[in-house]
């Protein structure tokens, strides 16, 4: 079968059972055994013959299951999910925003800036989006509305700083493309850092052209007056502390003294150090902690698992390479082949959850953008970009939807128009990544990686 | 049925329960292993096995629980605009193939499980691991999310909302 028809029929199947309503998990599973029969046992002279063969080689499909999903990479997931969901739960997170508060004093356009500079530092300390924006906009959505902040100044800073978690290590998702496309997990958590923080700078200059443009936005008001030592205070007791957790995750990285896998764990032990210390740890926190986690940790290694055996085919069938053939075929430049991969991860995105996206496209990508000489770091980096850009994206952006359930009567319009600044910002940092890539690759390069 | 369906919820619930307490058991053990390592004491082989392993069965063990608390994510928007006549019949395809390829897959499983404990073949990672120790996972954990989509196709219960509001709130 030639290459093009096998990956239609492959990634065909996976389009299909997941238009249909397939759990996506399972449209993987069935996929596997559609392709199994159709490029692995083949065409057979008789049923029987047919059967024969089925009961032969579908064992190898689920021999082959757990490949990916018994990988000491994957481990970190987990401990990133538990990690916000302990801030979360334990009452951490509303201590730091609470202290930050009384930094900002009486500035217009405060809650915004508290949600750029609260989201920043919560992404260091969590590897989850969905956390990060739910945390963001439960605590801060309703302050904003009863302190008159229009709908777009309060709901677009919260979407575009939720986002954040996905490039600012600890990445879970970032952990996951690196387990999937077999580059370095440590290299690409570090590499995350600097943009995030340029992303974080660059929301909070769009923040600022909006309140210029419209001062009555987010209204100034009058605050009770913060002194140097309560603010002091604040600092030492609630912020501070955050940088030991950042230490132990990021620095033991950094350090060489434990790998990305293993400082993940001690991040986890590091929050609950600190929940203790604060008085804030309860088995309650813990358990509910947990059980979030099992949530988003089982769904996604089940789907992982899945589509383990979809790649394999996709390289069987000659598809991958028949990809790669023909879209470096053309003679373009490789800036051009790299805009359109952007395009159909910013398209998937609209239909898709950013998980499957990367099974699907990584056994595609990686392998054009390694034929086209991109460094897979950086690539990764804009990969993750994308994905999460596309999580903003109507008409199905998870964060989106995250946001329609937090503020009552809004409208898919009304949000999807809030995040397009912020879509913007996220545009802006692709294209510096391109003309600087060394804004990516200078800490990982620290590292000897 | 709802007393078979009480004593299902009750194994998944379980299993559920044993694949949360895998994570602090995966955690503790990798910061002793790096303590132990950082005081130049040789650390236990069987450290990156065992986490490696317990990833499997965290998947394997939340499936069937997450499957009746819908936790896997399908995309339904496509589905609801459909006529509700159309939705039903479509939910009954998908419970229908989803618990005969989940059937199917418990089915292989346990056969390689069979094999693999009958010939004593050993996984080779960080300590050997018993080969069946991969298939057991999945021979339950499959066979579980087959009954919990039979439940569905009794009409027990429904996977889907067909009403993204519902959703939207849900989040």
């Amino acid at each position: 079968m030639e290459w093009y028809w096998a990956g239609a029929l492959l990634l065909g199947c996976v389009m299909a059972g997941m238009a249909l309503g397939i759990p996506v998990a399972f449209t993987f599973l069935l996929t596997n055994i559609v392709g199994t029969c159709v490029f692995v046992i083949g065409r057979q002279d008789t049923f029987a013959a047919f059967i024969d063969r089925f009961m032969m080689q579908v064992p190898q499909v689920v021999d082959n299951a757990p490949q990916l999903i018994t990988s000491f990479t994957l481990s970190p997931i987990p401990m990133f999910i538990l990690m916000g969901s302990l801030f979360f739960h334990t009452g951490l997170a509303i201590k730091v925003f609470d202290a930050l508060d009384k930094l900002l004093g009486k500035i217009p356009g405060r809650l915004c800036y508290l949600t750029v500079i609260g989201g920043s530092l919560f992404s260091t300390l969590t590897g989850s989006t969905m956390a990060n924006t739910a945390m963001l906009g439960s605590l801060l959505v309703p302050e904003m509305q009863r302190r008159g902040y229009s709908k777009h100044m309060s709901m677009g800073p919260i979407l575009g700083t939720g986002g954040l978690a996905m490039i600012i290590p600890p990445s879970s998702l970032g952990v996951l493309l690196a387990s999937i496309a077999s580059v370095d997990v440590g290299a690409l958590l570090i590499a995350g850092l600097l943009p995030g923080f340029v992303l974080a700078g660059l929301y909070a200059g769009m923040i600022t052209i909006m309140l210029v443009m419209n001062p009555d936005s987010a209204p100034s008001y009058e605050i009770e007056p913060t002194t140097w030592r309560e603010k002091g205070y604040q600092v030492v007791v609630n912020i501070l502390p955050m940088g030991f957790v950042i230490f132990l995750v990021i620095g033991f990285i950094v350090l060489g003294w434990a790998t990305p896998s293993e400082s993940a764990s001690f991040g986890v032990v590091g929050v609950v150090i600190l929940a203790v210390v604060r008085r804030a740890f309860t088995w309650g926190a813990f358990k509910t902690s947990l059980i979030g986690t099992i949530r988003v940790v089982g769904m996604v290694f089940f789907i992982l698992m899945n589509s383990t055996v979809f790649s394999q085919l996709l390289s069987f069938s000659g598809a991958s390479r028949g990809f790669v053939g023909w879209a470096t075929g053309f003679e373009v430049a490789p800036l051009v082949i790299l805009g359109a991969m952007f395009l159909v991860l910013i398209l998937l995105g609209m239909f898709m959850d950013p998980v499957s996206m990367m099974l699907i496209t990584v056994p595609i990508f990686y392998p054009i953008a390694g034929e086209l000489g991109y460094d897979l770091i950086w690539f990764s980096l804009i990969v993750l970009m994308s994905l999460e850009m596309s999580a903003t994206t109507p008409p199905f952006g998870l964060l989106l939807y995250i946001m329609m359930g937090m503020v009552k009567g809004t409208t898919l319009g009304q949000v999807s128009l809030a995040a397009a600044p912020y879509l913007l910002c996220d545009l802006i940092l692709i294209i510096i990544l391109i003309i600087f890539p060394m804004l990516a690759l200078y800490l990982p390069g620290l590292m000897g990686g | 049925m709802e007393a078979f369906d009480k004593a299902l919820e009750k194994v998944v619930k379980a299993l559920a329960y044993l694949a949360s307490a895998f994570i602090p058991c995966i955690f503790t053990m990798i910061v002793i292993d790096v303590s132990i390592r950082t005081m130049g004491i040789t650390p236990p082989l069987f450290t990156s096995s065992i986490v490696e392993y317990g990833l499997l069965y965290i998947a394997m063990f939340s499936a069937p629980w997450l499957v009746r608390e819908k936790g896997h994510v399908a995309i339904e928007a496509l589905v609801s605009i459909l006529r509700p006549t159309v939705q039903t019949v479509l939910a009954k395809f998908m419970y229908t193939i989803c618990g005969l390829a989940a059937l199917l897959f418990s089915y292989f499983a346990l056969r390689l499980f069979l094999e693999a404990a009958d010939s004593g073949q050993l996984d080779v990672r960080g300590v050997d691991m018993p080969y069946w120790a991969q298939f057991l996972p999945m021979t339950i954990g499959f066979f579980l999310v087959a009954l919990e989509f039979m439940m569905f196709l009794a009409g027990l219960r429904h996977y889907y909302s067909y009403d993204l509001s519902e959703i939207k709130d849900e989040v």
